[in-house]
């Protein structure tokens, strides 16, 4: 075998362009492979945090029932001693947040013009880390001493004709179904990226939500940790507490139906890239490998006139695809993650607004092992199973007929 | 120990068959330096490819150490030809990217040779043939005359019972050529290896204990 691998080695660099050429294809085809797989895990991380820090924390909990029955009877399934999950839940290292929520929606009027709004009752103090993806782009943040303040979507602020500082009143039913309503100035306006949800959000204290909804309790616990893969770990003490205190808790993978439509769309284009890179390459390789056995013929007679047997002839040249993408694949891998590199360092790709966001973003280039080892092995796989059909005509040539080949 | 009795080759060339051997009877024994003359497409280079076990008759039977070649499977026969067998070549057909030392080494790398026996055996039969000083070169730096020095060691290294050798001075000026002949000569004195090679010139053909004539596929 060893002799094998050392003619096919020699092989390989018998005609050194048509084996260069070879090569860039499957350089080319990895790098791309590397680059657009970088991207995407890239997009995926950015959405998924996104959608975590911003709007669903890495856990929620609930009264039980709440997911099936909540939307229907929301006064039926609050949580009653929030505080008391609340000091429980800090036991978990690695949280950053444990926040309160309450969720309602209305109408939203300056007294000239009304528009309907989807509220959202946050404790200010605790809230700092989930706001880190909200811009506010006109006022100030809320601040847990604005009391009576709150901050509202850019579209909706457009859509009211208000400005901060003016005074908006806010209407809905309290828990028991009496409509009630009050005033709030608004201290900022924010953007949060997502264009449908700027045209309706309004963000108030919860103290102040609880007094319009006519309620002490609290809708769901929001537990944020420092690292979204340490969410695993906690599971199994998240579900006894939950448990004991007649709650339920939520995944933010069961919650992020958004991110797993884009998830699935991009591994869809990702799987379909692979598949034209795979075929470029493949037919690439058999190319090449078909023009070595035909350069070879004589010599091919001349080693099965030694006694070498129609199965090494083919072992022969299965070793020369092997070592055509493992070559390749190692050589494509460190140009790949340097092009991924050299495109992090000049300050990334710079995507516009996908469909329904109002903000482009700058998108960098992970160097994903899965992804490098995943490609490597792809490509050492097409690169061998390319040489099968070429390495299989070999071996069949008739020893006195190669012989006589010029 | 080479035994073909009524042996025929026919060709399909289009809708044209061509009877490359017809009724061809020999009988060659161990230790003989013979040599098959005739002119080009006299159907030398076809008896030798059934001699050597790269062909099968289209009729009748090739003995070679008493074993009938068209009963064997590829892989036997393969096996035969690297135990039995060694090939010289007009061309000298050496592997271009292997230099001296691994083009003889190659044959006896099929057999499975303990690596120190193998060493001893090429690094022996390289030196008969006078080119330890070339063991490192590879085919396209070595003379045409050097390359066919290679060529023999390479058929001889595995101690075979029969040598072919397909025109091996037809490439090679007359004074290499001759070089070439004595080479083999000796080489068959010593250890009584069975020579066959194919010649078209008469001057080669006096180096051989016997000689067979062929003419449109026939022994005259």
């Amino acid at each position: 075998m060893k002799t094998l691998f050392l003619l096919a080695l020699r092989n390989l660099f018998r005609n050194k362009r048509r084996t260069a050429i070879t090569f860039m294809a499957i350089i080319s085809g990895m790098t791309g492979i590397v680059v657009f797989g970088g991207f995407v895990q890239f997009t995926y991380q950015g959405l998924r945090e996104s959608t975590i820090r911003t709007q669903l924390g890495h856990i929620q909990i609930y009264k039980k029932g709440y997911s099936d029955k909540g939307v229907a009877e929301p006064s039926k399934y609050l949580i009653e001693n929030p505080e008391k999950v609340i000091k429980t839940l800090f036991q978990i290292p690695n949280i950053t947040m444990i926040t309160s929520r309450l969720t309602f929606s209305g109408l939203i009027s300056t007294g000239e013009k009304t528009l309907i709004f989807k509220g959202i009752g946050v404790d200010i103090a605790q809230e700092g880390e989930m706001s880190d993806f909200e811009t506010i782009v006109a006022g100030e943040p809320l601040e847990p001493e604005m009391t009576d303040g709150g901050v509202v979507g850019v579209e909706l602020m457009k859509g009211l004709g208000a400005k901060v500082g003016d005074h908006l009143t806010v209407m809905t039913t309290t828990m028991d179904g009496v409509i009630n309503a009050l005033d709030f100035k608004v201290v900022g306006v924010a953007q949060t990226g997502a264009q449908d949800y700027d045209s309706v959000f309004v963000k108030l204290p919860i103290n102040l939500v609880r007094k319009l909804l006519d309620t002490q309790f609290t809708e769901k616990i929001i537990v944020l940790f420092n690292d979204t893969a340490m969410v695993e770990k906690a599971i199994s003490f998240i579900a006894s507490i939950t448990k004991q205190g007649g709650l339920e808790y939520r995944l933010w993978s069961d919650l992020a139906f958004f991110y797993h439509k884009v998830v699935g769309l991009y591994d869809g284009i990702f799987s379909v890239i692979q598949v034209i890179i795979g075929v470029i390459v493949l037919l690439s390789i058999a190319n090449t490998m078909t023009m070595s056995v035909f350069e070879r013929v004589k010599e091919i007679g001349t080693l099965r006139a030694m006694g070498t047997t129609k199965g090494r002839i083919m072992k022969l040249f299965i070793i020369e695809g092997l070592l055509i993408g493992l070559i390749g694949g190692i050589i494509g891998i460190v140009v790949g993650i340097v092009t991924a590199y050299t495109i992090n360092i000049s300050g990334g790709i710079s995507i516009s607004p996908p469909p329904g966001m109002s903000r482009g973003y700058t998108a960098l280039i992970l160097i994903v092992p899965e992804i490098l080892l995943q490609s490597f092995l792809s490509i050492v796989l097409v690169s061998t199973l390319s040489s099968l059909y070429p390495a299989y005509k070999a071996s069949q040539l008739k020893v006195v007929e190669a012989l006589q080949h010029i | 120990m080479i035994l073909l009795k009524n042996v025929t080759k026919e060709y399909r060339l289009g809708k044209t068959i061509v009877h490359a051997l017809r009724g061809i009877d020999l009988d060659i024994g161990k230790g003989e330096f013979v040599s098959i003359c005739g002119p080009s497409g006299s159907g030398k280079s076809t008896l030798l490819n059934l001699i050597g076990c790269l062909d099968i008759p289209t009729s009748g039977t090739v003995h070679i150490m008493d074993t009938n070649i068209i009963s064997l499977q590829d892989a036997d026969l393969a096996r035969l030809r690297n135990r039995t067998i060694g090939f010289i070549f007009q061309m000298f057909n050496l592997i271009p990217v292997l230099n001296a030392y691994e083009n003889v080494e190659y044959p006896l790398i099929l057999q499975g040779l303990p690596k120190q026996e193998k060493r001893e055996r090429v690094l022996r039969i390289i030196e008969e043939v006078g080119l330890s000083d070339f063991i490192k070169h590879r085919p396209d730096e070595l003379s045409g005359g050097q390359r066919q020095r290679v060529a023999i060691a390479r058929a001889l290294v595995t101690n075979p019972k029969l040598v072919l050798a397909d025109e091996p001075t037809a490439n090679l000026d007359a004074k290499t050529g001759i070089e070439i002949l004595e080479l083999m000569k000796k080489m068959n004195e010593k250890d009584k290896t069975t020579f066959i090679f194919s010649t078209h010139d008469p001057k080669v053909e006096q180096y051989a204990n016997k000689t067979y004539t062929l003419s449109d596929g026939s022994i005259t």
